[in-house]
């Protein structure tokens, strides 16, 4: 069974080469566009429109630090460094796929009045769930920089690795996304299982304490978890003031162009079907 | 300007008999198909309007996201040439927590407007729209009405030469029906192609010289609007499905 769709405005063929680069990048420009619009629109209705997103997209990541702060020092009684660094330096990189999952689970649904009205590059959605979150992302970084100042930690030049472990970062939860939109739409009633999955991953790595301080037994385990590369290469770039270890980066890089290598084709087929399944 | 060969539809059920992709049912067990649209043949060359008309279910809201590239035909050959401009939800495509000019803008994006040509676009769109002080207000506190209206003036700025309405037409009032309905014969001079789909067939009748019968997702009567329209009526009548 097959089917085909010959949609065309207006082109003639391209035939210089001058002319085929003119319209890759107006499909690059198109495609900014697009993301810029699908994110806009999905930070205001997700979020809403008030300056209290912004004290939200704060305050969620001090909450979550504190309270697993409590857990690090009183309870376990295992603070190690900088506790309150240590912890955020793992909670800001996982809130940002954490959120990406959860919206991407919802991200076709959420655009069913779209979807059902006209044809688009729905192939753009998984990307825009995650640079929505991205904004909490950035906002998340105020804790950093207030842990930071309280444990008198000043930055040093490894902190230049910052901008590409965020790229590994947001890699990763855009490959989430993909994986995570097409698993709401297939096994919509184990939504809730799948966002406990993902926050598993988190207590299932070196979130609570540093890898160095977990049994060497489970040392070379934990290490498969693509979150645990992450959460070190930020611990040695904020805390510690060296460069990350290559395997921090290249492993979550390498496990997230697996997921995308799997999904974004399988996306890519799906999509043609997410109008008739919203 | 539209050209369909075969064109067909297919959805796939689980066995709770919600729609699920193809993939999705190749896992599961006791799935079901069925067809929407099945071997449907018609073209145009433009300068006309069509109907779509034909018992509830019978495939105009699907042949008509197949128009618009929302379904893609799972079997059969479509091809589109031109802008098209579609309004076939009754929310209009509108997304609720957002206000008029943010619906506007992301509409016009996905359309196809560059963000600067859709941001150009707003003031016109507000003024099409007749909408005023609401064009700034969500879109939760609409209308079907006042949606449509907004959904449509988006859809003139994208100057279509194919526009698909699907009975939201029928939700405007009695002005703003007037204006569409103009708009619809200007394209049609123009050498467009309308197609519309619905049950109010005197507004149908305005805007279409020549209507398309489904039922059962199948093409079972193509041609002048009357006698299209005389046929489908007469069935209805008899109480006879199509044979």
């Amino acid at each position: 069974m097959s089917g085909e769709i010959d949609h065309v405005a207006a082109h003639a063929p391209a035939r210089t080469l001058g002319e085929q680069l003119r319209r890759h990048l107006a499909r690059v420009v198109r495609a900014v566009d697009l993301l810029h619009s699908l994110t806009e629109a999905d930070l205001r209705y997700r979020y809403g429109r008030s300056p209290w997103r912004f004290l939200r997209w704060s305050m969620e990541p001090f909450a979550l630090v504190g309270v697993y702060l409590i857990l690090v020092t009183l309870i376990l009684d295992r603070p190690g460094t900088a506790p309150g660094l240590s912890l955020a330096a793992a909670v800001v990189p996982f809130q940002l796929v954490i959120a990406t999952v959860g919206n991407a689970m919802e991200a076709v649904d959420v655009r069913r009045p779209i979807l059902l009205n006209m044809a688009f590059r729905r192939n753009l959605i998984p990307i825009s769930s995650a640079l929505t979150e991205c904004a909490s992302f950035i906002a998340s970084f105020s804790i950093v920089a207030v842990m930071m100042a309280a444990y008198g930690i000043t930055p040093t030049l490894a902190v230049v690795w910052l901008p590409l472990v965020v790229l590994v970062n947001v890699h990763l939860a855009i490959a989430a996304a993909y994986a995570a939109s097409l698993l709401g739409l297939w096994l919509r009633e184990l939504k809730p299982f799948l966002l406990s999955f993902v926050r598993m991953l988190f207590f299932l790595g070196p979130a609570l304490v540093p890898l160095s301080q977990t049994s060497p037994k489970i040392e070379n385990l934990l290490r498969l978890n693509p979150l645990t590369g992450l959460f070190e290469a930020y611990r040695d770039v904020l805390l510690n003031g060296q460069a990350p270890a290559a395997w921090q980066l290249l492993y979550p890089f390498a496990i997230s162009s697996v997921i995308l290598g799997v999904f974004v084709p399988l996306y890519r087929t799906e999509q043609r079907q997410f109008a008739k399944v919203v | 300007m539209i050209s369909a060969e075969g064109v067909g539809i297919q959805f796939h059920f689980d066995r709770y008999r919600r729609v699920v992709t193809p993939n999705a049912a190749r896992f599961r067990s006791g799935t079901s198909t069925t067809w929407g649209l099945s071997d449907v043949s018609f073209s145009s060359r433009g300068g006309e309007g069509i109907a779509l008309i034909g018992r509830s279910g019978s495939g105009k809201t699907t042949m008509l996201r197949t128009l618009a590239s929302v379904y893609v035909p799972d079997e059969g050959r479509l091809r589109v040439r031109g802008p098209v401009a579609s309004l076939l939800a009754i929310d209009a495509g509108l997304l609720s927590m957002l206000t008029g000019r943010e619906n506007a803008l992301l509409l016009g994006v996905l359309a196809g407007l560059s963000r600067r040509a859709a941001r150009r676009a707003l003031d016109s769109v507000k003024e099409r729209s007749l909408l005023g002080d609401a064009f700034e207000y969500p879109v939760l506190a609409y209308s079907q009405g006042m949606r449509a209206r907004l959904g449509f003036a988006v859809a003139e700025e994208l100057e279509p030469r194919i526009l698909l309405l699907d009975e939201v037409h029928e939700a405007l009032d009695y002005e703003f029906r007037t204006v569409v309905q103009e708009r619809a014969r200007a394209l049609v001079e123009a050498g467009g192609v309308v197609v519309a789909a619905g049950h109010d067939h005197p507004l149908l009748e305005q805007m279409c010289s020549r209507a398309i019968y489904l039922e059962d997702g199948k093409i079972v009567g193509d041609g002048p609007f009357r006698d299209v329209q005389r046929a489908y009526l007469e069935d209805v009548r008899t109480g006879n499905p199509h044979e």
